[in-house]
């Protein structure tokens, strides 16, 4: 715990927080959006094509998606981390974020599974089955939460 | 415009809405869903109009649209939510302006699309690469929405009206 006070009480929070430069928070704050814009919508893409069973959509096609995906999530990964960096105390004790930790792990690995069962199937069936489509109901589900935690992240200090 | 931001404010519909405590931060979480949807549905025409993902047939990749659609739809019903609660932060926001400008543009440039390309770009077979027109429509409409989000999230740092 006095680890987590230690970092939000840095000079490094104390400058990123203070600041007037457009360069620090706002901008890290932004990058996150644009990294959440570039992942859940990729990822949605892939779970309504799923959800569709028998779309038109060749699901392999897809695949250039996840490249997406893990690009969002790098971005939001190195952004995520800054922000919690200076509010570490506050954020190791809201169930909020752990609420959005949680969803975003599963639905990333939710991802994999997809791709596992659908996308990678090179002479597959174009037909997802009813196991792929629930999880991709899931995933879009756990989406759903991680962005609604996120956002009521900032109502909890 | 501030005069239009009080005159807004003071009616009825703008302090009963404003009066729920629940509504603003639900619309900022209905606005984030929309945003991927939106994103998520017309960025893979976008990319597939610039040619990449051979293989997918642009009349296929067109059945994502009603996402798309619904995505900007649930994000136009919040956005006005958002300026008829609290006007003065956006009316008298250049950032706002900025922001206004670039939704014309991408609804421009799709207007374009849909009345200029979209036939002989629906009867493309699925590997076929794009004309130039098409790629600089798909370029296009992936830049200004993301500049569209780019000036949401920044107005409160670039400035919010008075």
């Amino acid at each position: 715990m006095a680890f987590f006070h230690r970092l939000q009480d840095s000079a490094f929070t104390e400058w990123f927080l203070g600041s007037p430069s457009i360069w620090a928070y706002p901008t890290v704050l932004t990058l996150h959006t644009v990294g959440m814009a570039i992942l859940v919508g990729a990822s949605f893409v892939i779970n309504l094509r799923v959800l569709q069973g028998s779309g038109v959509m060749p699901l392999q096609r897809l695949r250039p998606l996840y490249r997406f995906i893990w690009f969002g999530f790098t971005i939001n990964l190195l952004s995520g981390l800054v922000l919690f960096v200076t509010e570490a105390a506050d954020r190791v004790v809201d169930p909020v974020f752990y609420v959005k930790m949680g969803s975003i792990a599963v639905a990333l690995w939710l991802a994999l599974v997809l791709k596992r069962r659908t996308i990678d199937r090179a002479d597959g069936p174009q037909v997802a089955t009813v196991l792929s489509r629930s999880l991709a109901a899931l995933s879009l589900s756990l989406w759903t939460i991680a962005i609604v935690a996120g956002r009521l992240m900032a109502y909890v200090k | 415009m501030a005069d239009l931001s009080a005159w807004i404010e003071a009616t009825w519909i703008s302090k009963a809405l404003f009066g729920i405590s629940w509504l603003w931060p639900a619309s900022e979480s209905l606005h984030f869903i929309g945003l991927c949807m939106l994103i998520g549905g017309a960025g893979l025409l976008d990319l597939r109009l610039m040619g990449m993902f051979r293989g997918l047939a642009i009349r296929h990749v067109k059945t994502m649209m009603p996402w798309a659609i619904g995505g900007f739809v649930l994000n136009a019903v919040t956005g006005t939510l958002f300026l008829v609660m609290q006007p003065h932060l956006y009316l008298s926001s250049g950032i706002f302006w900025s922001k206004i400008a670039f939704l014309v543009l991408a609804g421009a440039n799709a207007l374009f699309f849909e009345t200029r390309l979209a036939v002989p770009a629906l009867a493309m077979s699925p590997d076929a690469d794009t004309p130039a027109a098409m790629k600089v429509v798909g370029a296009l409409s992936l830049l200004s929405w993301f500049a569209v989000l780019y000036c949401g999230r920044m107005l409160p740092y670039l400035g919010t009206g008075n």
